[in-house]
């Protein structure tokens, strides 16, 4: 009984030992969390550009979501969006893109070599004091933060507990309309509530109670955004589904618009 | 000494011709002279001595000097040399008259020292041999009865000028020799070439007698302050103070720099060695636009024998205008994004940027109207040289079409902007830049192939030449600046250039993978300036180091400022000194061009000048006859104090442009310096006319050889030689030591 129970902890052992060395032997963009496509590698994945879509990782809150606590909510629609949208970007602009993404935390300094940053799910993040006064610090440099991919009260709240120790001399402020990032490249003046595929098939446009788009942000003290809030929509979402069927078009149009207007918005403010 | 051997002083000899007076013919001394040699010889070597042969020749050698030195002395050796002729003859007797004369060196002052001189005994020595005509040397000159009328109260002294004035005023006049008794202080700075050929072109030999110290025991002496005349607002200036110490070396003084009572900068110094002149930097902010007056000081040491000495003043004339710098940009870069960041705050600088962000968008930043650049890069000069500067980033070469390749070498050469090239992966080589016109104005060499442009990091190097450059200070002390520069983040990326071509400078290098390459070049190209600055990874540097880190922005501030802040308008009105010492002649200059930076050769240019004490006057430039575009004239500022010119041209009653200029007229401040005797110039001075330097205390033999000139009326005296002492103590050191030699070697 004594040896039976010893073999099976030390099976029990073994596969968690080879699990965990599978998964530190991944590259930080080999993260396995491929939501609807196998992942492939390009061939020009290594290639060095100017920009790269750079994706914070980032703590979740304690949560009953077990599954989405284990995987972290930083890795939704990762890495297809990622790619989806930075081809987009390719195709779309002169920037010199790269076909994969970058994960950056706040927890190495490498984040500053990565001057735009977008955080999905940023309703569930819960980023200690060490990181939020990093990411001020990221921010003031000249960085910019894009975070999408939250909705309703609750989620904005998440949101502010974590940026309101970021920044808490600076408010968050709807960016008006004739702002340079809704014109930079795509003149965006009519902007509409970009749905995630969750609710999408039953006809709504929202999750929660986040009934509205919300297109908010923080300025510097020189009149420039250097993070933009998209509340109530997921573009991700619509990066990621692109290239479905069944996901209206005028949706991913769009959400790649705002995609480029932010990025160019970041590269010439 | 020299005349107890030779009989008669050196200068009959170094103005003397040698003649024979014998009237035997010269060639027969010559002949004699050989055969007395060859009979001399021949004897030696046919009496078989007992002796080696080189004991015979050495007998043989000083029998043959006796024998050739009385056939020298039959033919009777003279001198013939041109001698003024008594009392026919004037002689110009100068005295300094500035107040650098005044200065008390130890037993008096040099005026008096000079006084003492004139009226003990060689006014009165002259006189007996020359009409002596007596005259004090300041701003001019002037005749004077008695030394009593020098008084040393005047604030200048112009050597060159009076004395170019003597010989102009004597030109039909028997004048023998100038004497000048001086220190050797010009408030000119020297006397110029023109002024010595003048004078000797008459062959008026200048004697000089040298009054004061030639070295000071205990003083500290600024000898120049070099600052830009012109500089934008805000600007960082460097000044360049030169200055010499005696008695001081190894001691701390310090340098300041005032504004009225505002110190714009103080740096503390070691002195150096004894006499040696050293030069330190000192950086300051130019500040708001209007003149500047600036004073320069070093500290007061104790016991200095000229305290007068320690300060100077510049005057920097801080201009408001803000030079427009167009950036186009060819692909979104986070180094777009971060030089316009990094400059934004500088008030002296306005950037207008085309990026070009899709294939049909050109974003523009900073334009003044809707308007400007609404159809891309600039089609005409008119358009493109409304700029002063212009930074190309990552744009193909082919993005611009041949007409668009000559603006830009124009913009440099004709328009006299600056012209910034950005490394790029579609910059330099990359972009074909080496394969059209523009790689002439390129201050390095471009390699003749593609990927030259790397994304890896690469560490910037200040070269020695960098060190000096104000672009790429960051800390005021040059050696801490270095340090500085070896904690700079790394580049993001690099770009493989060729050499710097000649005439180049390259300030900053880079340690790549690679290898080491050129990181930021510079040379001027024609009216205007060109740089290369290989990476577009200097964003690092604002991204990586903390958010209160300003390098990042100094360096593009500095970089911008050098690019632009010295491209001028169409009407260019310049002088070459706006700090006028003890003279009012003002020579102004103006360039004359059209929108195209073409020549107007004929603008109606005035100028309007206001002064202290309500001087006011209206002056019409003339055409310069050799230069299209150039307006001259010349306007004597009558009192000391600030003037603004303000000067304007038209074309057929059409404004072309308008340009101001600042100066300012200083008197008495210049004799203070140089205050050790300036004996070089004195020694030049008579070495190049014929005369001699004397030290005052050898003044008694001045009127003997002032005697022996070639100008004035002059009469030939020939010397005789043949009994000079020294040839028969030749005669008897040769026989004498020949017959001691002929004892020592037992022949007698």
């Amino acid at each position: 009984m004594i040896r039976r129970r010893l073999a099976v902890s030390a099976l029990v052992i073994s596969f968690v030992a080879a699990a965990l060395a599978q998964r530190r032997s991944l590259s930080v963009n080999d993260y396995p969390f491929d939501d609807n496509a196998p992942l492939v590698t390009p061939p020009d994945a290594n290639e060095k550009t100017e920009w790269a879509f750079a994706r914070l990782q980032y703590p979740s809150l304690q949560s009953n979501n077990r599954a989405w606590m284990a995987r972290g909510h930083w890795t939704i629609d990762y890495p297809k969006a990622d790619r989806q949208f930075a081809s987009g970007v390719r195709r779309l602009t002169r920037l010199h893109v790269r076909s994969v993404e970058q994960v950056v935390n706040l927890e190495s300094d490498d984040i500053f070599n990565w001057p735009w940053i977008y955080a999905v799910e940023s309703g569930h993040w819960d980023l200690p004091d060490a990181q939020c006064a990093k990411l001020r610090e990221y921010l003031l440099r000249g960085g910019f933060l894009m975070t999408d991919d939250f909705h309703g009260t609750y989620e904005w709240d998440v949101m502010m507990a974590s940026m309101s120790r970021v920044f808490p001399d600076r408010p968050v402020v709807d960016i008006p309309n004739n702002d340079q990032i809704f014109h930079v490249l795509y003149d965006l003046d009519d902007r509409f509530q970009v749905p995630g595929t969750v609710n999408y098939p039953f006809n709504k446009t929202y999750e929660y109670d986040g009934y509205e788009a919300e297109w908010k942000g923080i300025y510097d003290n020189k009149g420039r955004l250097m993070v933009a809030i998209c509340h109530n929509m997921d573009l991700g979402d619509a990066w990621e589904h692109a290239d479905s069927p069944y996901y209206p078009e005028k949706f991913t149009g769009l959400a790649y618009r705002i995609g480029i207007n932010y990025i160019m918005y970041a590269m010439s403010h | 000494m020299f005349e107890f051997f030779f009989k008669y002083p050196s200068t009959v000899y170094s103005k003397g011709k040698l003649v024979l007076l014998s009237g035997w013919p010269e060639w027969l001394l010559i002949l004699l002279t050989v055969a007395a040699i060859a009979a001399l010889s021949l004897v030696m070597w046919r009496s078989k001595p007992v002796w080696n042969n080189l004991r015979s020749a050495i007998l043989t050698a000083l029998q043959a000097a006796v024998v050739c030195l009385l056939l020298l002395m039959l033919w009777q050796p003279a001198l013939s040399v041109s001698a003024l002729k008594p009392q026919q003859n004037i002689v110009a007797v100068v005295v300094d008259n500035s107040s650098s004369m005044k200065r008390n060196d130890s037993d008096g002052t040099r005026l008096d020292a000079a006084r003492k001189i004139l009226d003990s005994a060689l006014l009165k020595d002259l006189e007996k041999r020359f009409q002596v005509r007596l005259y004090s040397i300041d701003q001019g000159l002037h005749r004077i009865a008695k030394t009593d009328a020098l008084t040393g109260n005047a604030t200048v002294s112009k050597l060159g000028d009076g004395l170019k004035q003597l010989t102009a005023e004597s030109s039909g006049l028997p004048v023998g020799a100038v004497l000048l008794l001086s220190d050797g202080a010009d408030s000119a700075g020297g006397i110029d070439r023109q002024t010595i050929t003048d004078i000797r072109s008459q062959r008026i030999p200048v004697h000089t007698i040298g009054f004061g110290k030639e070295q000071l025991t205990k003083d500290l002496e600024i000898r120049n302050v070099d600052v830009p005349i012109r500089a934008l607002s805000d600007a960082r200036l460097s000044a360049a103070v030169r200055f010499r110490n005696r008695g001081y070396a190894g001691q701390k003084s310090r340098i300041e720099i005032k504004d009225g009572a505002k110190t714009l900068a103080a740096k503390d110094v070691t002195l150096a060695k004894d006499g040696e002149e050293q030069t330190e930097s000192l950086m300051f902010s130019a500040g708001l636009a209007g003149a500047r007056r600036l004073a320069v000081s070093l500290k007061l040491m104790d016991g200095e024998e000229n305290q007068s000495n320690n300060s100077m003043s510049r005057f920097v004339v801080v201009e408001g205008r803000k030079p427009r710098i167009l950036y186009i940009e060819g692909e979104p870069r986070w180094e777009f994004k971060f030089i316009r960041r990094g400059v934004e705050d500088d008030r002296s600088i306005q950037l207008v940027s085309m990026l070009r962000v899709t294939q049909n968008k050109i974003l523009r930043q900073g334009a003044s109207s809707p308007k400007e650049l609404e159809n891309g890069f600039p089609l005409t000069p008119e358009e493109l040289f409304q700029y002063d500067g212009l930074i190309i980033g990552s744009v193909d070469s082919g993005y611009f079409s041949l007409t668009q390749q000559e603006m830009i070498k124009q913009f440099a050469d004709r328009r006299g902007g600056g012209v910034l090239f950005l490394g790029g992966r579609a910059s330099l080589s990359d972009g074909g830049y080496d394969k059209t016109g523009l790689i002439d104005m390129l201050p390095v060499a471009l390699p003749g192939a593609k990927g030259t442009f790397e994304r890896e990091l690469a560490i910037p190097i200040v070269t020695p030449s960098g060190k000096e450059s104000m672009i790429l200070r960051l800390v005021e002390d040059p050696d801490k600046n270095l340090e500085r520069w070896k904690t700079m983040p790394k580049l993001a990326d690099y770009q493989a250039v060729g050499r710097a071509k000649p005439g180049a400078v390259v300030l900053a290098e880079m340690s790549t993978p690679k290898g080491v390459f050129p990181l930021l070049a510079i040379q001027n190209y024609g009216r205007g300036r060109v740089g290369v600055f290989a990476t577009s990874g200097s964003w690092r540097w604002q991204m990586t180091q903390p958010k209160e880190d300003m390098t990042h922005e100094m360096f593009w501030q500095q970089l911008l400022r050098w690019l632009s802040s010295a491209t001028q308008g169409q009407v260019i009105a310049s002088t070459p000194n706006p700090l006028l010492s003890d003279d009012g002649k003002l020579p102004i200059r103006v360039e004359v061009r059209e929108k195209n930076y073409l020549a107007v050769a004929d603008a109606d240019v005035t100028a309007r000048i206001l002064g202290p004490q309500s001087v006011a006057a209206q002056i019409k430039l003339a055409p310069d006859p050799v230069t299209p575009g150039v307006y001259t004239a010349q306007w004597n500022a009558p009192v000391a104090g600030d003037y603004v010119a303000e000067i304007e041209a038209t074309r057929n009653g059409q404004k072309v442009g308008a340009d101001s200029l600042l100066f300012r007229r200083e008197d008495g401040v210049t004799e203070n310096f140089y205050s050790e005797q300036n004996k070089e110039l004195l020694e030049k001075l008579s070495e190049e006319t014929g005369g001699r330097y004397w030290k005052p205390d050898m003044a008694g033999k001045i009127p003997t050889e002032i005697t022996f000139s070639e100008a004035g009326i002059t009469t030939r005296e020939t010397y005789d030689l043949w009994n000079m002492p020294i040839f028969f103590l030749m005669l008897l050191a040769f026989r004498a030591t020949e017959w001691l030699l002929r004892r020592k070697w037992g022949a007698v």
